[in-house]
């Protein structure tokens, strides 16, 4: 099991954040742990966006996110940057 | 000599209304805008017995359902109806229940969502006819989200125009008029007034051909986005 190197954290909203945000907000670090712990799992993703759509829990409820932003701006320095 | 002469105070369309000192009184309000109290729905029946396939996660950036059953999977015709159902509740949780439920099914229905729509039509009806404002501008904005969810929807929902649209008829001038000041409820778009205009364009735009003339026969003040 990869485990991260470093963490910082996001200074400024982008796609990547976003999606990080919406890992985060389901308990997982990044779609990495997100794989690991689902063993393989794919990731359902907004076509147009490419923004999560869904997520499973580690208790197997699931989250389901907006196509557009749901990261608010007062939120993006609180989002973990995982470097491997 | 002048007489002293008291106003005397009468219903109106009586003898005495026709006396010269006699002053009628004001009629009795109507009570048109008067908010009408809801039964308890049967969205609160069903999440009290633990019927529904979701639970409340608190988290620091508010509240989130998380869902224990995939959404694709569920039965549309079964629970649609029952979340719109709890659009007359104003009390948290399930006010936050019906309304982020219903969101998450119209975002994940696709096809789905076009069958159900004439079971939706009288809980749509009971929840603006509440007359509480905060309520219709949570209907309000979930109908906008109706007819974007999928394809043929607004045209489905052009035949119950008259259930849902006679009550807007009342609302749709509630606008506040501040002058030059900033009025707040516009930004976080809970001014009735504009709510329903937009959620009339967004009818018409997504209605077809005719949606325009049936809901100019319910609101006759509205004019058309679209023909110039």
């Amino acid at each position: 099991m990869s485990s991260p190197k470093s963490m910082s954290r996001a200074t400024g909203w982008s796609e990547e954040v976003e999606n990080l945000f919406r890992f985060q907000q389901a308990g997982y670090r990044d779609e990495v742990e997100y794989v690991q712990v689902k063993h393989g799992a794919s990731v359902d993703k907004w076509p147009e966006s490419g923004f999560v759509k869904k997520l499973q829990l580690r208790d197997n409820t699931f989250y389901y996110y907006n196509r557009r932003r749901e990261c608010p701006d007062e939120d993006v320095h609180k989002v973990k940057v995982y470097v491997y | 000599m002048p007489r002293y002469r008291k106003e005397l105070q009468a219903q109106a369309f009586t003898v005495k209304a026709t006396m010269k000192n006699s002053v009628v009184a004001a009629p009795p309000s109507a009570g048109a805008f008067r908010e009408r109290p809801t039964k308890p729905t049967t969205f609160r029946k069903f999440y009290e017995r633990g019927d529904f396939p979701m639970a409340l996660q608190h988290s620091s950036k508010g509240n989130r359902i998380a869902w224990k059953v995939e959404i694709e999977k569920l039965d549309y015709h079964h629970y649609l109806p029952l979340f719109f159902d709890g659009l007359c509740e104003t009390v948290h949780p399930y006010e936050f229940f019906a309304r982020q439920g219903i969101h998450d099914m119209l975002e994940h229905g696709g096809p789905k969502i076009q069958p159900v729509i004439p079971q939706l039509i009288i809980p749509i009806k009971n929840a603006l006819n509440t007359r509480n404002r905060h309520v219709i501008c949570n209907t309000l904005k979930i109908l906008q989200h109706l007819v974007m969810s999928g394809e043929m929807v607004g045209e489905a929902l052009v035949p119950y125009y008259k259930q849902i649209l006679l009550i807007l008829n009342m609302y749709k001038n509630m606008n506040i008029n501040s002058g030059d000041g900033i009025v707040y409820s516009q930004q976080k778009r809970e001014n009735v007034g504009d709510l329903i205009q937009e959620t009339l364009e967004m009818f018409e735009r997504y209605g077809g051909e005719d949606a325009f003339i049936y809901i100019k026969y319910m609101v006759p003040t509205y004019e058309s986005c679209m023909i110039t």
